[in-house]
C-alpha cells in the first residue's frame, strides 16, 4: 500500500462504469474519488493539494479526455482509457504526458500497474514542489538587500569582491551573509548555491540574478 | 461452299462473276437492286452480326460487329470466333448446353447469353449473344447477333456498388455504436468481478460491498442484453424494397459481377437457367447478395480442386407451381456430415479468413422473403446449396412482410 494521503480520481461519464472502477481502485487499497465529466474535476479538485493521479476516459461528453489533459497540463499524471485503441489518439495522449493508455475492459492488473507507476510519479512531483515551496518562502523572508548578497555569494565571489559591488564595507556583506545562512536554513556555502542552482527560486523572488 | 462464298462477297460489296457479263437482263438488274438493298440493309443494322462457318470461322461481319470489336473493314474475315468472343467456342458454354436440351436440333431457343467478348486490342466487355443455326442453300452456318451491354453492366455495377457502400457504411456505424454500446457494460462487469475477487480475498470480507457489486454486475448484463436488443430492433427496420422480381436476371448478373473473380480462381461458371420461372416479390439488393455469396462460397470450395475441374453450375427451376429453387453445385470437397446446419450459424466459418456471417446473412433473406435455403452433399462430389422462394407477390408470407 501506498502513502495514505495519495488519491486516485476517476472521471468517467458511464456512472456504472464509473463506480466499478472506483471499487477496483479503492480494493487496492488506495483513495479514489470520481466525476462525472471533465467541468465538474476542473471545478471541484485542486490538483496540487497532494499527491493523485487521474484515471480519465477519453470520449467524454462537452469537455472530452485529451482537452482536459492541455488544460491541465503536467500538474498530475494521468492513465487514458478509451472504448477503442484508437493510434492517432493514443501517441497524441503519449506525447502530452500521459503516463499510459488503456483500453476497456481494462484488466485489473493493467490499471492497477499503471496506477502504482502513476501515484509514485506524484509523489516525487509532490515532494519536488514542497521542497520548492518551502524554499521559495524562505527565500521570500529575505530583504533585497540580503538577496542582492546571496545573488553574488553563490556565484563564487569573496566577501570583499560583494563588498567592492554593492559599495559597502566587507563587515556589513559578512552579517548580510550569515543572515542569508540563516534564513534559508542552511549551515554551508554548498547547500546554499545548490538551492540556488534550482533556479526557480530567484525568479519567483522577482529579483535580478547577476549575469 | 459455292453459295456461301457468293453469300460472303454479295455482303462485302463485290458483285458475283457473272455481273460481268455482257448483256445485262432486266432481271439481273433486278437482282442486283435486291443485292444491293440487302447489302445496305446488312451494313446498317445496329446491331453486330457475324456469319460462322462450320469451324467458326468468320465469313461476314457487318459493319457494327466491326466497329464494336474494333476492326478495320473487311479484316474478321477468316479469324475464329473464340478470338472475339472466347466462350463461344467453349464446350461447357451455355451456348451450347442449351443447344443441347433443345428439343429439336439446329434451333437454338429465343434468348440471348451474357457473354464477354474481346476487342482486337484485347479489351474485354460484356455482350449479349442470340445464336441462330442456319442453312443457305444446303451449306450449314452460324448467325451470331451480338449487342454491347457495356453500358448496362456500368449501370448496374454502380447500382450494385451504391447498395453495397450503403450497406456497409449502415453496418460500419452500427457496428461502431454496437461496440462501444457493449463496451461499457462489458467494462463494468469486468471491473466489478475483479473487484470482488480482490474484496473476498481480503478478510474479513465486506460482503455488503460484495452483494453491491452482484447488484450491478446484474444490472450491466441486461444493460448489454438491450444494447443487442435495440441493434436487432434496428437491423430489422433497414428497409426492404419488395418488388417483382425475375430471378434469372438476378442470377445472371451475379454471375456477371463475378466473372473476373471467376477467371482469376480459374472457375467456370455453368447456367442452367429457365426463363420461365415467374417472377418473386422480393429486394433486388439482399437477392443478389444471397446469390454472390453462394457463388462465391461455391468458389472457395473449389480452391483445392484442380483448375479444370473447377466448375460451379447453377440452376434455376419451378418447384411445383409456386415455389422457385435456385440450385449452386459445387466440385468441391464438400460439407462435414452432421455440420450441414451448423454453416447456416452466425460465426460458424471453416475458411481460414471467413467471418461466418454470408449463410447466416443469406438464411435471414432467404426466410425474411418467405423462402428456405439448405445445403446437401452430392453424391460424387462437392456441395449443392438450394434456395426456394415463392413465386407471385399475393402469397400470405409476402403479405405479412411487404
Amino acid at each position: 500500500m501506498l502513502e495514505p494521503e495519495t488519491l486516485v480520481f476517476v472521471v468517467d461519464d458511464d456512472d456504472s462504469v464509473r463506480r466499478a472502477l472506483a471499487r477496483l481502485i479503492r480494493s487496492a487499497g488506495h483513495a479514489v474519488e470520481v466525476f462525472a465529466s471533465a467541468r465538474e474535476f476542473l471545478a471541484e479538485v485542486d490538483v496540487d493539494a497532494r499527491p493523485a493521479c487521474l484515471v480519465l476516459d477519453v470520449q467524454l461528453p462537452d469537455l472530452d479526455g485529451l482537452q482536459l489533459q492541455r488544460q491541465l497540463g503536467a500538474t498530475l499524471p494521468i492513465i487514458f482509457l478509451t472504448g477503442h485503441g484508437d493510434i492517432c489518439m493514443t501517441v497524441h495522449a503519449m506525447k502530452a504526458g500521459a503516463t499510459d493508455f488503456l483500453t476497456k475492459p481494462v484488466c485489473d492488473t493493467d490499471l492497477l500497474k499503471a496506477i502504482e507507476s502513476a501515484l509514485e510519479s506524484a509523489n516525487q512531483r509532490f515532494a519536488s514542489r514542497c521542497e520548492r515551496d518551502t524554499l521559495r518562502q524562505r527565500f521570500n523572508r529575505l530583504t533585497p538587500r540580503e538577496r542582492e548578497v546571496m545573488a553574488l555569494v553563490v556565484t563564487g565571489r569573496l566577501n570583499k569582491q560583494v563588498a567592492g559591488e554593492l559599495g559597502t564595507a566587507e563587515k556589513t556583506i559578512k552579517a548580510h551573509r550569515a543572515r542569508v545562512m540563516t534564513k534559508m536554513e542552511v549551515t554551508s556555502l554548498a547547500q546554499l548555491v545548490h538551492i540556488a542552482d534550482r533556479g526557480d527560486i530567484f525568479s519567483a523572488g522577482g529579483t535580478r540574478r547577476p549575469a | 461452299m459455292a453459295t456461301l462464298r457468293a453469300l460472303k462477297r454479295v455482303l462485302s460489296g463485290h458483285r458475283g462473276a457473272g455481273s460481268k457479263n455482257e448483256g445485262i437482263t432486266k432481271e439481273r438488274a433486278s437482282h442486283d437492286s435486291i443485292v444491293d438493298g440487302f447489302r445496305i440493309l446488312w451494313q446498317s443494322l445496329p446491331l453486330g452480326i457475324f456469319m460462322l462457318g462450320s469451324r467458326g470461322e468468320v465469313l461476314a461481319a457487318n459493319t457494327r460487329a466491326e466497329t464494336l470489336f474494333g476492326y478495320e473493314d473487311g479484316e474478321m474475315i477468316g479469324k475464329p470466333v473464340s478470338l472475339l468472343i472466347p466462350e463461344f467456342n467453349d464446350p461447357h458454354s451455355p451456348v451450347w448446353r442449351d443447344e443441347a436440351s433443345s428439343a429439336s436440333p439446329g434451333r437454338l431457343p429465343e434468348s440471348a447469353f451474357r457473354l464477354v467478348a474481346r476487342r482486337k486490342q484485347g479489351a474485354e466487355f460484356p455482350v449479349e449473344l442470340i445464336v441462330r443455326r442456319s442453312s443457305f442453300q444446303n451449306d450449314a452456318s452460324t448467325l451470331a447477333f451480338v449487342e454491347d451491354r457495356s453500358d448496362h453492366y456500368a449501370l448496374l455495377r454502380n447500382q450494385q456498388d451504391l447498395a453495397h457502400l450503403t450497406r456497409v457504411s449502415t453496418m460500419g456505424e452500427l457496428a461502431g455504436s454496437l461496440a462501444h454500446e457493449l463496451n461499457q457494460p462489458l467494462t463494468a462487469i469486468l471491473s466489478n468481478v475483479q473487484a470482488a475477487q480482490r474484496f473476498m480475498a481480503a478478510d474479513p470480507v465486506d460482503m455488503a460491498e460484495v452483494r453491491d457489486i452482484l447488484n450491478d454486475i446484474v444490472q450491466d448484463d441486461y444493460r448489454a442484453s438491450e444494447v443487442l436488443r435495440r441493434i436487432r430492433t434496428t437491423v430489422k427496420k433497414v428497409d426492404v424494397e419488395s418488388v417483382p422480381l425475375d430471378l434469372a436476371t438476378v442470377i445472371r448478373d451475379a454471375v456477371f459481377l463475378l466473372h473476373t473473380d471467376a477467371i482469376v480462381r480459374e472457375t467456370r461458371v455453368a447456367l442452367e437457367v429457365f426463363d420461365d420461372v415467374p417472377a418473386v416479390c422480393a429486394d433486388k439488393v439482399q437477392l443478389q447478395q444471397v446469390a454472390l455469396n453462394l457463388l462465391l462460397n461455391a468458389f472457395d470450395a473449389m480452391s483445392q480442386v484442380a483448375p479444370k475441374e473447377r466448375v460451379v453450375w447453377v440452376g434455376l427451376t419451378l418447384q411445383g407451381d409456386d415455389m422457385a429453387r435456385i440450385a449452386v453445385r459445387d466440385c468441391g470437397h464438400g460439407l462435414t456430415v452432421g455440420k450441414l446446419d451448423a454453416i447456416f450459424k452466425p460465426f460458424y466459418t471453416s475458411k481460414p479468413h471467413g467471418l461466418g456471417l454470408g449463410l447466416s446473412i443469406s438464411r435471414s433473406i432467404v426466410e425474411l422473403h418467405g423462402g428456405r435455403i439448405w445445403a446437401e452433399n452430392n453424391l460424387d462430389r462437392g456441395a449443392t446449396f438450394y434456395v426456394t422462394l415463392p413465386v407471385g407477390s399475393d402469397t400470405e408470407s409476402q403479405k405479412s412482410r411487404c
